[in-house]
Parts: C-alpha cells; sequence; structure tokens
C-alpha cells in the first residue's frame, strides 16, 4: 500500500499545485486580505511547505511554528471560517489535478489536524 | 569523502551529510527551518566547485546561475567552497567618466572601475556617498557590450544622495560602489520564450540593459518593452529605444502614458497591467516577466500577472524603494 504521498505524486504534485492553490486563495475575497504586503516569492516557499505537509510528505513543521506563525493573523481575526475556505480552496485545486475523492478527505483530515495549532487555541 | 570549505575552515563531510547538518555540527551558525529543500531559509553560495543540481530545486535561473543553493538538501560529490548568500560586500572605485542629464530629472552618470567589476545587465549596485549613506541604483549597461557602468538617477524632491550626484559631483570625481546583486536579469537557455519587460520612471534602467543582453546573446522570441510614465516628456531613451525595435525584428518598443497630453485626450488610458497581459496574450504561463521601478506598481504588476497566469518562477522584479526622511543620515 502507497502513501497518501505517493499517491497523490509527491514533490512533482507539491510543485503542480501550488500555483494553483495560491491563486486561489488570493482570488478568494472571504480570506485574501491576510496576505496583503506578504512576499509573494516568500509565500509560495511556505505554500509549498504546508502542501507537503498535508499531502503527508516530508516536513519538519511543529505545533509550535504553526502556533508563531499565524499569532498575528489570529489577533486580526483568522478564525474557523477562514480556515474551512482553505481547506475548500485545497480541495478544488486537488480535484483540478485529478487527485481522487478519498485522498483528498485524507489531505482535508491532515489540514483540519493542525487547526487548533493554527487558531492558537 | 568529499570536503566543504567555509570561512576558511576545511570541513570533511561524512557519507551522505548535508552541507547543512555539517556547518552545524561544526558550530556555525546557519539559518535553517524544514530541512526538507522547502523553505529556502538555508539558501547559500557556492564560491568554487560544483553544486549539485538537486540542491538547486525551485529556485530561480538567476540565483542558479551564481551558484546559489539550499545547504540542506546539498550533498556534493566533490569538493564546494560556500559563502554565505549575503557575504559580498567588496567596494570598488569607481572614476565618472560622463555626467549628463537625459532629460529635466533624469541623470546619466557613467563610470569606471580599475579592477573588473563583474554583474548581469539588470542587477544594481550600492553607491556611497560617504561612510554612511548609500543608496541603490540599477545598472543600464550590459556587461559584454559597454566599457562602462550607466546609471540613470531620478532627482527625488529633496532627496540626498540624487541631490548631491546631480549638483555635486562632476565628470573627475570618484566614487565608491560596492558589488552588484540582484536576480533580476538575463539567463540564456530559452531563446524562444517570449519576454515581458514592464516599468515606470527609471525602472526602463535595468530593463533596457535586460533587453540589450538578451538580443546580444541571441534571444528569438518576442521581446516586449513596455515604459510606463506620466507624461509624453517623462518617456526617456525614446528615440534609443525606436532604433532598437528598428534594428531587431524580435523587440517591441511600447510605452504607457498615464496623464495624456492637453488637447489630444482619448479617454482614460489602458492601465500597465491590462496592457501588460494583452500584450503577453496566450503565452501568459510560459513567458517571462521582468518588471522594475516604482515598489507598489511593481508589486501590483506581480500579482495580477501571477493570477492571469504568469508562473512565479518566471516573474523577476527589481522594486525601487525611496529612502525615508532620516535613514542613514
Amino acid at each position: 500500500m502507497s502513501s497518501l504521498y505517493e499517491r497523490i505524486g509527491g514533490q512533482a504534485a507539491v510543485d503542480k499545485a501550488v500555483e494553483i492553490f495560491y491563486r486561489k486563495v488570493l482570488s478568494d475575497d472571504r480570506i485574501n486580505r491576510f496576505f496583503d504586503g506578504v512576499d509573494m516569492d516568500q509565500q509560495i516557499n511556505k505554500q509549498k511547505g504546508f502542501l507537503t505537509m498535508v499531502f503527508g510528505g516530508p516536513n519538519e513543521y511543529t505545533g509550535k511554528d504553526m502556533r508563531e506563525g499565524h499569532k498575528h493573523l489570529v489577533a486580526n481575526g483568522l478564525n474557523d471560517s477562514h480556515v474551512d475556505a482553505v481547506i475548500e480552496n485545497l480541495g478544488n485545486t486537488l480535484s483540478e489535478l485529478g487527485v481522487a475523492t478519498e485522498d483528498i478527505q485524507e489531505v482535508a483530515d491532515i489540514a483540519n489536524s493542525v487547526r487548533d495549532d493554527v487558531l492558537n487555541r | 569523502m568529499p570536503h566543504i570549505v567555509y570561512k576558511e575552515n576545511r570541513i570533511e563531510l561524512n557519507e551522505g551529510q548535508t552541507v547543512l547538518s555539517a556547518l552545524l555540527e561544526h558550530s556555525h551558525e546557519i539559518p535553517n527551518s524544514c530541512r526538507a529543500g522547502v523553505c529556502q531559509s538555508c539558501l547559500m553560495q557556492a564560491s568554487d566547485g560544483t553544486v549539485p543540481e538537486h540542491a538547486q530545486d525551485g529556485l530561480k535561473d538567476t540565483l542558479k546561475s551564481q551558484g546559489y543553493f539550499l545547504a540542506c538538501i546539498c550533498k556534493p560529490a566533490e569538493p564546494l567552497h560556500i559563502i554565505d548568500s549575503k557575504n559580498i560586500h567588496q567596494r570598488y572605485t569607481a572614476r565618472v567618466i560622463n555626467h549628463e542629464f537625459i532629460n529635466d530629472d533624469i541623470l546619466r552618470l557613467r563610470l569606471k572601475t580599475e579592477q573588473t567589476f563583474d554583474y548581469h545587465a539588470g542587477q544594481f549596485i550600492n553607491l556611497w556617498m560617504n561612510k554612511k549613506v548609500m543608496r541603490s541604483y540599477s545598472l543600464a549597461s550590459v556587461d559584454k557590450l559597454d566599457d562602462f557602468l550607466e546609471l540613470h538617477i531620478r532627482r527625488v524632491p529633496d532627496g540626498l544622495v540624487s541631490n548631491w550626484l546631480c549638483d555635486e559631483i562632476s565628470s573627475v570625481d570618484s566614487l565608491q560602489i560596492q558589488t552588484a546583486t540582484g536576480d533580476c536579469f538575463y539567463v540564456p537557455g530559452s531563446p524562444s520564450q517570449k519576454l515581458l519587460l514592464a516599468g515606470t520612471g527609471t525602472g526602463l534602467a535595468p530593463l533596457i540593459g535586460i533587453a540589450r543582453d538578451a538580443l546580444s546573446q541571441g534571444h528569438q522570441g518576442e521581446i516586449h518593452l513596455i515604459h510606463g510614465a506620466r507624461h509624453k516628456d517623462d518617456l526617456y531613451m525614446h528615440q534609443t529605444l525606436g532604433n532598437l525595435a528598428k534594428k531587431y525584428k524580435q523587440f517591441y518598443y511600447h510605452t504607457n502614458v498615464l496623464i495624456p497630453d492637453n488637447g489630444a485626450q482619448t479617454g482614460s488610458p489602458v492601465p500597465l497591467d491590462l496592457q501588460l497581459q494583452k500584450v503577453a496574450g496566450d503565452d501568459i504561463a510560459e513567458s517571462k516577466f521582468y518588471l522594475c521601478g516604482d515598489a507598489d506598481i511593481v508589486k501590483k504588476l506581480k500579482t495580477k500577472m501571477f493570477l492571469a497566469g504568469a508562473s512565479m518562477k518566471n516573474i523577476y522584479s527589481d522594486p525601487f524603494i525611496i529612502a525615508a526622511h532620516g535613514v542613514n543620515t
């Protein structure tokens, strides 16, 4: 049985997905204000890290990183509805790339597993 | 086993060890985070030796060509000399050989260094007014074509350094400059790719350099240069660019004037981003963009082009930031 990361397509899939995903996020009026003023090149790298993690790939992210990285956003009103929007964009990106529904669900589960850390609660 | 050299220390690598792990083991403080070649916080530069291809995964072509790599995924097969990516502070003395106003508020400054000065057309240099005050200016010259460095300096109202350069420097003086940096330059290898160059004001300086560099290296794909200006009079080097377009069939020169001449009102002009997107056309996903000039405009163009389908790895930019009053003084 291959791993989720292998089934999705590993690093190549991350590279393919990252721009589609980031475009969706920046076009989504529910959440794009949280990305005002960020450096787009740096952000693409962070998004790659995020996708690698939720695809079940190698990563060294810790709950502490998640908390630190989103603290200022939580202070600016980041809540469950925004996390939902991100996961929705993630799901749409993956279905565009032809990823199986069950695998998309598994990705969403991993994303949900860091929800409390992201929202600092 | 191969070794690395960093800050004059020779470090032997263990079997399969990464450069990052070896440096950390020897108590060097190297910024790092993901250790998976993703976050790019451990970006370093090789000054000598061959960087394994894999260690440059995800980096822009301009960084690759300068020997940048990610230390956390770099397992060199041969000895590698490494420097911090920002450890490039060599100073040069440059003689002013030409000091001429191109239009009312733009000075063309041509400099010559005694020592060889390596750069890529489109990069920028730091120029020192004195020990404390420095400003960055983009190069308008091309290393392989011109035997001088050319800068276009806009006189900033109340600007400390620009007014000094405009009024107090003449063609006999020497200036202190620093190694050229920046990743906004032409890299050969995709001769048929469409290149889209857009900039405002003296953002034209690096763009002219990039265009001439690409043409001289045999670039065959279309090269479009759009110069954005407030008024028609702000379009400088208009003639030069027109001539370049006549000489090379693949080079196109466009202008974008914000405020039309009185009496010739043709309704509101097309915004720069829409003009750029139109010129890019259906090839936008494969085209390469060079965006230079006013920082806010560059940022806006970058976002718009990305959302319109351009790939981030194909967007190079050189945002100009005007020094705040009181900074560096």
